[in-house]
């Protein structure tokens, strides 16, 4: 019974964390070309492609898949609903680490940080090794108009 | 191939090998993680009506969208390259010495390379590479050993200076890339490279650095497209230059096919097998002012002296393939024919560049034009790609 409301007790604290939570809603990349939804799932946080300028695949006619994959297995699945960013952890002063971005461009995944540098602005930097050895891009906040 | 390796020849150590293999050590463990469609879907997913973020906007007023420096299956930009050039066999003739100061002209020549061949490194990292701002700093170390049939016959000063101390080139660029807005952007890449007949140990002055640039504006007009045009200060051609150039860089609908241009420095068409494979055939024009420093210790004759540069510009049709070996190690391997565009050694007149304009600034004539026969060459580079 004790370990069930310790249990509860955690479970309560990690998912209510206001700070860290600002992490979650639709964001748009500094291209344009997508836009993701960053959501919670136990203490970590996770983006998917939830909207596509471009989704039908002009040299299939069919709605754009993961076909850069280098996982043959993955190649059919769709790239709307695809997880791109994963494992992220708050680490306080505004900033999320530990994750994982991935460009279906070319198939690769790069480590990665956020940064949120105001309410409606992420610093995305995906990079390979040694975070010099990378990129970053600026990620603006979506709503409902 | 990418948009920032433009005017100076991608041509530098122990720090950048070492980084490499730090990059590709950690990039195993963030990359055996493959994405499984348990991991890409959730049950969620599917139940989600995805058309309620077609009608969003952006949360913060004045949020404005910047085209991105690449497009869609572009070949990967090279942080980090170590390579190595190898050309086949071919005749060079040295043409007569013409001295300074009334001394009497050195002989012609003639002789057989069997091979020249040396290493390229090079490297390109970003200092700043935001959505609204990339800037790159880079280094470059080229080097070009010449071994000749019979070196102990050569008369000709350059050809021995070629014989014991071959050419090198090492210098630092840097690329800045302004998105206008989410179309428009200006690219900038400037370098300052150091080319002649020295070596490490007996190095030349910084007075013969030489410098390019361009300046290109150009329209992103979509994902698969994008376009410039400007104006470049080069040494491609051996001399100095002031060009327009064109860029175009493209692919198509089903990604098979594109081009990456940068005209007249390079031009390719790419075939893309898949995003980690790829071919391109094409040209790139190669060439440097090398200044001649070294005394000659076989003939004891001073180049130095003579306040003389090779201009050397060469055309290389090619084929080259780049790959992946494992994740951002990429393999890059070509073949192709060198034609020798120039090979031709200018007196400088008291320090001062001759500023030709193919012919219609200046028809000042080259104290030695020497021709050269045209062979095979070969290119193998490993290379660690950017994000």
């Amino acid at each position: 019974m004790l370990l069930v409301l310790v249990a509860g007790v955690l479970t309560a604290f990690v998912q209510q964390n206001p700070e860290a939570d600002r992490l979650m809603g639709v964001w748009e990349p500094s291209n344009g070309r997508a836009r993701v939804k960053i959501e919670k799932i136990g203490a970590k946080y996770y983006g998917k492609f939830v909207w596509l300028k471009e989704p039908i695949d002009p040299a299939t006619g069919q709605p754009k898949t993961d076909k850069n994959n280098p996982d043959p297995s993955m190649k059919n699945v769709p790239l709307k609903g695809y997880r791109m960013l994963k494992d992220f952890v708050y680490k306080g002063n505004n900033e999320w680490a530990d994750g994982t971005i991935y460009d279906p461009l070319n198939g690769s995944t790069y480590s990665c940080t956020i940064k949120m540098t105001n309410a409606n602005t992420l610093d995305i930097r995906g990079y390979i090794g040694v975070s010099a050895l990378g990129r970053t891009d600026i990620w603006k906040r979506m709503v409902v108009k | 191939m990418q948009i920032i390796e433009f005017i100076a020849p991608k041509k530098t150590a122990g720090l950048i090998v070492a980084l490499l293999c730090a990059a590709t050590t950690s990039l195993r463990a963030q990359t055996d993680k493959p994405q499984t469609p348990a991991d890409t879907l959730t049950p969620q997913v599917e139940e989600e009506d995805y058309s309620q973020y077609d009608n969003v906007g952006f949360a913060a007023e004045g949020a404005k969208r910047y085209c991105s420096p690449k497009i869609e299956g572009l070949s990967p930009a090279k942080l980090i390259s170590l390579g190595y050039d190898y050309q086949m066999g071919y005749n060079i003739k040295a043409d007569t010495f013409r001295r300074a100061g009334g001394f009497p002209a050195i002989m012609p020549d003639s002789a057989n390379v069997l091979t020249s061949n040396g290493m390229r490194f090079g490297c390109n990292i970003p200092v700043i590479s935001r959505t609204n701002l990339v800037w790159q700093m880079g280094a470059n170390y080229w080097e070009q050993r010449y071994k000749f049939e019979d070196p102990g016959a050569l008369k000709s000063p350059l050809l021995t200076s070629l014989s014991e101390y071959g050419l090198r080139t090492m210098g630092i660029n840097t690329t800045l890339f302004k998105p206008l807005d989410d179309v428009k952007f200006l690219l900038f890449q400037g370098s300052a490279d150091l080319s002649g007949d020295y070596q490490f140990g007996k190095f030349m002055p910084l007075k013969y650095t030489k410098y390019s640039a361009a300046l290109i504006y150009g329209k992103r007009t979509s994902e698969k497209k994008q376009w410039g045009v400007g104006l470049a200060r080069t040494y491609r051609v051996g001399e100095l230059n002031y060009i327009p150039i064109i860029f175009y860089n493209s692919t198509d609908v089903a990604n098979k096919w594109g081009t990456e241009i940068l005209f007249p420095a390079r031009a390719h068409v790419r075939r893309t097998i898949n995003s980690r494979n790829m071919l391109f055939a094409g040209y790139e024009l190669e060439g440097q002012s090398y200044r001649l420093w070294r005394s000659n210790d076989q003939t004891g004759f001073n180049l130095r002296n003579e306040d003389a540069e090779i201009r050397r510009g060469e055309i290389r049709l090619r084929a080259v393939y780049e790959f992946s070996l494992k994740d951002f190690i990429w393999m890059s391997i070509q073949a192709g024919y060198r034609i020798n565009a120039r090979y031709d050694v200018d007196r400088l007149s008291g320090g001062k560049e001759i500023y030709r304009a193919f012919g219609l600034a200046s028809d000042a004539p080259y104290v030695m034009v020497n021709p050269l026969t045209n062979p095979l060459y070969f290119n193998i580079s490993i290379n660690l790609v950017s994000p």
